[in-house]
């Protein structure tokens, strides 16, 4: 059970991850689909690139992105002793 | 991983269950295929096709029946990150995403991204934002949650009033799709099919509620893949000799691109705010298929991708699998899961589309007069596609198809034997019932506990519980097909609606009531309601042909609204009481009791003090 003391730097921690997670993907998600027209003359795997970055990129990246956020956020709860104890 | 106690360990032989449930399903097809070869009427192994898996889903469901309150609402909350992740997955994804996005994806191409993109960032937010600390905190619906953290009874009830609604949308979107499916496999009339697909709720999710419902989700959810990766991998492995269709449409894509160049497909440049997504009609397609921006313009796709992004990630019929998750930490790992598998099916539902294209750019590009192939006779004849002029040669605006025939139209087109047809309509039908089923469950668990126990906090003990528990699933099962039979709009226009409506009512209600916590219980209700009217007067405004926001895109009016309802109603009325500020505190740490077990029993404990 974490200590009381530790609140405040927990969630000061968690909100700092937050947007660590959050600022750089919102920033790809909403640029990358709207410069697809200018990549697309490059080739990657035999696909248009703009086209191969804003579907399987993506997709890459959100399960890149939530992947490393569970890491770091475990290892935020751990450090703090927030971490479940079942 | 933490040791479990015994009582919620999880079940090591699952990976055994479902492979076998897979080997029966691929032993229908293959002996559906090999009683083809003999000879066996084609309409009685369509009907095995639908009848058959429709079977094996039944038994799962009653074989996990539930008698305990935490087996029927939450699924013992056990159920491992994998599974989770593949039901979450699959409901977001559902009919919607097999039918109407493959025929998005075929007609506009690159512009039905925004939906696959969004409902992707919809994960990502709902892990990070909301997905751990609903975990944390419990509870079985989204209303009871805001009801017990803001400790308003009121709240709860307008929460689950305003909530029914997109589900409701959403249930008969999906069981649209499904009908039409039973139709084409069978021939019945609608009545007959609905019936069925009504049947096959009750005796899927009535015997165990959440418990019956994620274990024939996953069920489903690997049928549906199983069936619709099958032709694809075939028309990949006889068009690029490669297996792997998410892969290697690439060099199919390119010559797609050159046939389009060759044809003159023009290249549009729409107005930004441009937002003309393809009804389920026949029609051409417009648009080349790599290059962005022709029906959307890049402001609508950007707001689009975001708009279903605040969907998505605040969809009540998703969130409450997250108390199904065994910890805070495996239902982040849920979200990664979910994540990995939507995308893998937005990149199979491309690829698809993709290969369709490629069987038609071929026949348009060959020289000579226009002969009919069989395999577009075919498809005409079903009313998939027509050929609206036979002049000396076709031409991309001589063949129309119809938007939701397009995964149906690939076996056809490569012509590979008819079972694999029933197989993409078996797939549609499991699709459906997984996103059906999560909104069914969602909504009957909210009908009998926010609404018929929605007077007092503690519901009653004993069979009571669940026994209104099964009549709430039952209901909203007749509520959602009635409103599938009655409801005659074009099914995605629904599903982009009531994702439009959960993210201006819910999402910012939600977001907020976690990481901000001044927020009180009248300002989550003005901006549940704000959000709510907002979307509602959007949409109803958007319907015309020249409406400065798209119907499909309320939420970015409605967002902001909420947002500015909740903190200035917030700020203007008194702040939260120490018992309130006490719950949000606690939800943000992972460790520590489940909060809604530790109300109930505060609530007992208040009862049983009052009484003696």
């Amino acid at each position: 059970m974490i200590e009381r003391k530790e609140r405040k730097p927990y969630w000061r921690h968690t909100k700092w991850q937050m947007v660590a997670s959050l600022a750089p993907f919102f920033a790809v998600i909403i640029i990358l689909p709207l410069y697809a027209d200018r990549l697309n003359s490059n080739k990657f795997l035999g696909f248009p690139l703009g086209y191969f970055l804003a579907a399987h990129g993506l997709v890459l990246i959100a399960v890149i992105t939530v992947a490393s956020f569970v890491r770091q956020q475990d290892a935020i709860d751990h450090w703090h002793g927030a971490h479940e104890d079942n | 991983m933490a040791i479990l106690s015994p009582s919620r360990a999880v079940n090591p032989r699952l990976g055994s269950y479902f492979g076998i449930f897979l080997s029966g399903f691929a032993a229908i097809a293959l002996t559906s295929l090999i009683l083809q070869g003999l000879g066996v009427e084609l309409s009685i192994l369509s009907l095995a096709m639908l009848l058959g898996p429709i079977a094996l889903y039944a038994g799962i469901g009653i074989a996990t029946h539930a008698s305990d309150p935490l087996d029927f609402f939450a699924a013992g909350r056990r159920v491992p990150a994998f599974f989770n992740g593949l039901v979450l997955a699959m409901s977001a994804f559902g009919a919607t995403g097999l039918v109407a996005l493959t025929g998005l994806f075929f007609l506009i191409g690159y512009d039905a991204l925004f939906i696959g993109i969004g409902a992707l960032g919809g994960f990502v937010v709902m892990a990070v934002l909301l997905a751990p600390f609903l975990r944390k905190f419990g509870a079985f619906t989204i209303p009871s949650y805001l009801g017990r953290r803001f400790d308003s009874r009121p709240l709860r009830l307008a929460t689950a009033l305003v909530v029914a609604i997109p589900i409701v949308m959403i249930l008969s979107a999906e069981l649209r799709f499904a009908a039409e499916a039973a139709i084409v496999l069978t021939g019945w009339s609608h009545g007959q099919a609905f019936l069925v697909l009504f049947l096959v709720l009750l005796v899927t999710l009535v015997p165990g509620g959440m418990r019956s419902m994620t274990w024939t989700g996953v069920a489903q959810s690997l049928a549906a893949f199983f069936a619709v990766m099958v032709p694809v991998i075939i028309v990949a492995a006889i068009v690029t000799t490669m297996p792997v269709p998410q892969l290697t449409h690439g060099p199919v894509l390119r010559a797609i691109g050159r046939n389009e160049a060759i044809q003159g497909l023009p290249i549009i440049l729409p107005p930004g705010m441009a937002f003309d997504l393809p009804g389920p009609e026949l029609q051409p397609i417009l648009k080349r298929f790599a290059d962005p921006f022709g029906a959307l313009g890049p402001a609508a796709f950007v707001l689009g991708t975001l708009s279903m992004i605040a969907g998505v990630a605040s969809a009540p019929w998703l969130l409450p699998r997250l108390a199904a998750a065994p910890g805070v930490y495996e239902a982040r790992k849920t979200l990664g899961w979910a994540t990995f598998i939507f995308g893998f099916a937005m990149l199979t539902a491309a690829s698809v589309a993709v290969f369709m294209r490629d069987y038609l750019m071929d026949l348009i590009v060959t020289p000579g007069p226009a002969v009919v192939p069989p395999w577009l006779a075919e498809l005409a004849k079903r009313g998939f596609a027509s050929i609206t002029e036979t002049g000396t040669q076709f031409t991309a605006s001589s063949i129309s198809f119809a938007r939701d025939s397009v995964l149906l139209s690939l076996p056809i087109a490569a012509q590979l034997p008819p079972m694999l047809l029933d197989l993409s309509l078996a797939a549609i039908i499991a699709g459906a019932l997984v996103a059906a089923g999560a909104a069914t469950t969602a909504l009957g668990h909210i009908l009998s506990e926010d609404i018929l126990f929605g007077g007092t906090w503690e519901a009653p003990h004993g069979p009571v519980r669940i026994h209104a528990g099964r009549g709430g699933i039952a209901v909203a099962a007749a509520v959602g097909v009635l409103a599938a039979a009655y409801v005659t709009t074009d099914p995605l226009r629904v599903v982009l609606c009531a994702l439009a409506i959960c993210g201006s009512a819910l999402f910012p209600v939600l977001v907020l009531s976690i990481w901000w916590k001044r927020m009180n219980a009248f300002g989550a209700m003005a901006g549940m309601l704000t959000g709510f009217l907002v979307a509602l007067l959007t949409i109803a405004g958007g319907q015309g042909e020249s409406a400065a926001i798209p119907s499909a895109l309320a939420a970015i009016i409605g967002i902001p609204a909420a947002v500015s309802a909740i903190f200035a109603v917030s700020l203007a009325t008194p702040s939260p009481t120490r018992h309130v500020l006490q719950i949000v505190r606690d939800i943000r740490v992972p460790g520590g009791e489940i909060l809604y077990d530790r109300e109930m029993r505060t609530q007992r404990l208040k009862k049983q003090r009052q009484l003696s």
